[in-house]
């Protein structure tokens, strides 16, 4: 299948290709108050505000870090994109390889000598939850 | 081209019905107060001979049975047979509420006419009509001869159709060129047109940075540019609808309440050509037929209190007209008013404390859940609900009420909401180095961090707001946001239905027109954003939620905001001295101004004002031209001329718009004119501003 390739860190995850609407490089992110950690911000893609998530947030390895790029995607319930710190490839993934343990992936693919974790998008990304933990806004505590 | 079916028939039946009962009901309340008019009679004589025409073609033999009767009726006082009285007109009104509700019974796609999707008539001329009429003071006769379809009673008060969309007058539309359009259709170009002009502003963009090309210096991209600016303009227009469209509801409650309570009553409307968005004046109506009903039932007195004291006939009377980027919609009564000490004693009863209420604070509590539907609420006037659902209501389309009440003069609810829902006139702050909008409506001031106003009680820092103290939070706190150490930037109080919460920002940046954009789906539900916006620079700024942004500060870990440092660029409030005979116009302004941070005293002509520069002077003066006792130009005179005063800037804010009183203000001294017709809250803090000397 044809898919985009997301570097995350040292890592890489992947995407179906008929998900990607475009690939945005250094977006310009508005930070959105209140929101949870997986929520980067908004950027505006051509007068659509698009929500941008911290890949590795949703899949509950830690963070993203530095934004390089947004892989823009087409969801039933509208864009929203993912956060990837190296450029994204489009690649032709072969034979899975293994089962992915992280929820929200489908399975691992080998890449020459590297593996690309596929994302499971119906699961990662649904209305009201993402990612299905870590949805809850957390208060700041005050000073005092 | 096909036949139509037996079904399309009727549903072109139904929307032609609607029109024509709407129009019926207006002729007849007119007929009342004008029972010689032959050319009326003739008017609701053909209305029901089209009815029953069209209702046989529709296969409606019931309707066109009732439409006949209806019609000898007419025709009975077309000859001279019968006279117009108030028990005629009982009947002609009950018979046209049985035909709505028949003809909803048996129109042909298995609805009813009211579920025919909301549509506006667009038409060059709008209706414009003044109306002034009276209703019988005769008690009505119940239980008279009774006909076979025409109900012989009068029409209960809570059984006329419900006020829900405001109707357009298709007769008078038709004259002026009208067609009818689907409001989902409205809707898609109102946002196609808003994808259009943000693409538009991204091709100047484009234009400057990949061909270096000023997109201000290209001639067809500035056609352009107008071009979208007044497509915009008039697709808004199509929006809008006058108030007039429903006062003919509000005019019929009314009449028939009166009658059944034996009351003389004069309804008077003014203004009802004043135009707002259809969306705003449907979420308006319910809370208006509250306000007309409560005013017949609880406000004017019974013909026997009335006698000796004030004329027999009371009035209603409503008065709509657009201020700047807002309508005003007044409903007053010259009725019994409101006694203060009977609320103060049931709020008391509710534990409300209020020993140290003024008046006018008293006043308020009525808006109140518990006491407005303890206090104020009949089945007549309530129907089940109180004055604080209204308030709610009001709220919801982004606007305010106000209350004024004198014992035994009477009361005057003010609903002030804006023209249209399209855009979102927001303040704009800045904290912890980002931009936030705040909506305005939710806005009740913003004012200096002035630490000797500052206490703390129960935890919490509190500030003192027209007396009254207010919780105080920072804003960058409230959204979890890092900061840049303590904040000496002022305070910006919020309201939401029930309360008042102050919020630290660092800066103020200025008032925006904003087209409010929901966020993704996919997001968490976040109480405290209602939203986000694009600027035509293509930035994002997030829009605040106030009700959610209080309740998230309440929550929050109790802390004390840290006092600020003092800065020597806050120094006092600067003060406005407002005059205007108007009460409207001078209470608008005051509440603009004092928003935007400024201490309001107001006087009502140009005397008053001197006495009160006299105790005291102020930073500016805002004043109207025509006023009783000294006008404008006379007041600017006399500040010029006086010793101590003659440095005091001038602002002439009036609805004359000519040349000559422009020149004539310039002349006597003033240093700024503004005209009301064109008048706009942002141009009148900017004139205030620059006269002031103040920096954004």
């Amino acid at each position: 299948m044809e898919a985009v390739l997301l570097p995350v860190g040292a890592e890489v995850y992947a995407v179906p290709m008929e998900s990607v609407r475009e690939v945005v490089a250094d977006p310009l992110i508005t930070t959105l108050a209140t929101a949870p950690r997986l929520v980067l911000g908004l950027f505006n893609l051509r007068g659509q505000i698009v929500p941008l998530f911290d890949t590795a947030a949703l899949l509950g390895i830690g963070a993203v870090g530095a934004v390089n790029f947004a892989v823009v995607l087409q969801t039933p319930h509208g864009l929203a994109a993912l956060a990837a710190t190296g450029l994204p490839q489009r690649v032709l993934l072969e034979t899975m390889t293994g089962v992915s343990e992280l929820p929200g992936t489908i399975g691992a693919y080998r890449l020459g000598r590297r593996v690309a974790v596929l994302l499971d998008l119906a699961a990662l990304l649904t209305p009201g939850s993402p990612g299905g933990r870590d949805r809850d806004v957390a208060l700041p505590e005050g000073p005092g | 081209m096909a036949a139509l079916t037996v079904q399309q028939i009727q549903t072109l039946f139904g929307q032609e019905a609607e029109a024509r009962l709407t129009r019926l009901n207006q002729l007849l309340l007119e007929l009342e107060g004008a029972a010689q008019d032959e050319g009326l009679i003739r008017s609701v004589f053909r209305e029901f001979h089209s009815l029953k025409g069209s209702s046989a073609v529709a296969g409606l033999d019931e309707v066109s049975l009732l439409a006949h009767e209806l019609e000898g009726l007419v025709e009975d006082l077309r000859c001279g047979r019968r006279q117009v009285t108030p028990d005629v007109i009982d009947r002609l009104l009950a018979g046209v509420d049985r035909l709505g509700v028949v003809i909803a019974g048996s129109s042909g796609d298995g609805g009813d006419v009211g579920t025919v999707p909301p549509r506006i008539v667009i038409t060059e001329a709008a209706p414009h009509r003044e109306a002034h009429s009276t209703v019988g003071v005769t008690s009505p006769q119940r239980g008279g001869p009774a006909r076979s379809l025409i109900p012989a009673t009068p029409p209960v008060p809570t059984r006329h159709p419900p006020l829900g969309t405001p109707r357009a007058d298709a007769t008078d539309a038709a004259a002026g060129g009208a067609v009818m359009v689907q409001m989902e259709r409205l809707d898609e170009l109102v946002g196609l047109l808003g994808e259009a002009a943000a693409a538009h502003l991204r091709v100047g963009r484009m234009l400057k940075d990949r061909f270096g090309v000023d997109p201000a210096s290209c001639a067809e991209f500035n056609e352009l540019s107008r071009s979208v600016n007044v497509l915009q303009d008039r697709v808004m227009r199509t929006r809008m609808v006058p108030v007039g469209t429903i006062t003919d509801q509000l005019h019929r409650a009314v009449r028939d309440i009166a009658r059944t309570q034996g009351k003389d009553i004069r309804w008077q409307v003014e203004g009802s050509d004043t135009e707002m968005d259809r969306g705003v004046l449907n979420q308006l109506s319910d809370s208006l037929l509250h306000l007309v009903r409560n005013a017949v039932d609880h406000g004017i007195e019974s013909p026997d209190e009335r006698a000796g004291n004030k004329a027999a006939q009371g009035t209603i009377r409503l008065h709509a007209r657009q201020l700047g980027s807002e309508v005003i919609i007044a409903v007053s009564d010259d009725g019994r008013g409101i006694n203060t000490q009977l609320v103060r004693e049931r709020a008391t009863r509710l534990g409300i404390d209020t020993a140290d209420l003024s008046g006018d604070e008293t006043l308020q509590l009525i808006f109140r859940s518990g006491l407005s539907t303890t206090a104020f609420v009949t089945d007549v006037s309530g129907r089940g609900v109180g004055l604080d659902v209204v308030k709610t209501n009001i709220e919801a389309a982004r606007g305010r009420i106000e209350i004024h009440s004198e014992l035994g003069s009477g009361t005057e609810f003010r609903i002030v909401v804006p023209i249209t829902l399209a855009v979102l006139r927001c303040l704009v702050v800045e904290a912890g180095g980002h931009r936030f909008a705040l909506p305005f409506h939710r806005v009740v001031l913003s004012q200096a961090h002035d630490p000797s106003r500052v206490t703390e009680a129960d935890g919490r820092a509190m500030v003192w707001v027209d007396d009254q103290p207010v919780t105080v939070s920072t804003l960058v706190h409230t959204l979890g946001i890092s900061d840049n150490g303590p904040s000496v930037g002022p305070i910006v109080v919020l309201t939401d239905t029930a309360r008042r919460h102050a919020f630290q920002v660092d800066r103020l940046v200025g008032q925006r027109d904003v087209v409010l954009k929901g966020l993704s789906r996919l997001l968490p539900h976040l109480p405290a954003v209602a939203g986000a916006s694009i600027e035509p620079d293509g930035s994002i700024f997030v829009v605040l939620d106030p009700p959610g942004l209080i309740g998230r500060a309440r929550q929050l870990k109790r802390a004390i905001v840290p006092p600020p440092r003092p800065d020597s660029r806050h120094g006092p409030r600067r003060r406005i001295l407002v005059v205007d005979d108007a009460l409207t116009v001078r209470e608008l302004q005051r509440s603009i101004l004092q928003r935007a941070g400024f201490d309001v005293r107001v006087a009502i002509d140009g005397l008053q004002a001197l006495s009160k520069l006299a105790d005291e002077p102020v930073d500016l003066v805002l004043t109207d031209i025509e006023m009783p006792n000294m006008d404008g130009f006379a007041l600017t005179t006399a500040i010029r001329a006086h010793s101590t005063l003659s440095n005091i800037p001038v602002l002439i804010l009036s609805s004359r718009s000519s040349e000559a009183d422009r020149q004539r203000g310039l002349d006597v001294g003033a240093d700024g004119y503004i005209i009301k017709s064109g008048f706009d809250e942002s141009d009148l803090l900017a004139a205030v501003n620059r006269l002031l000397g103040a920096t954004a």
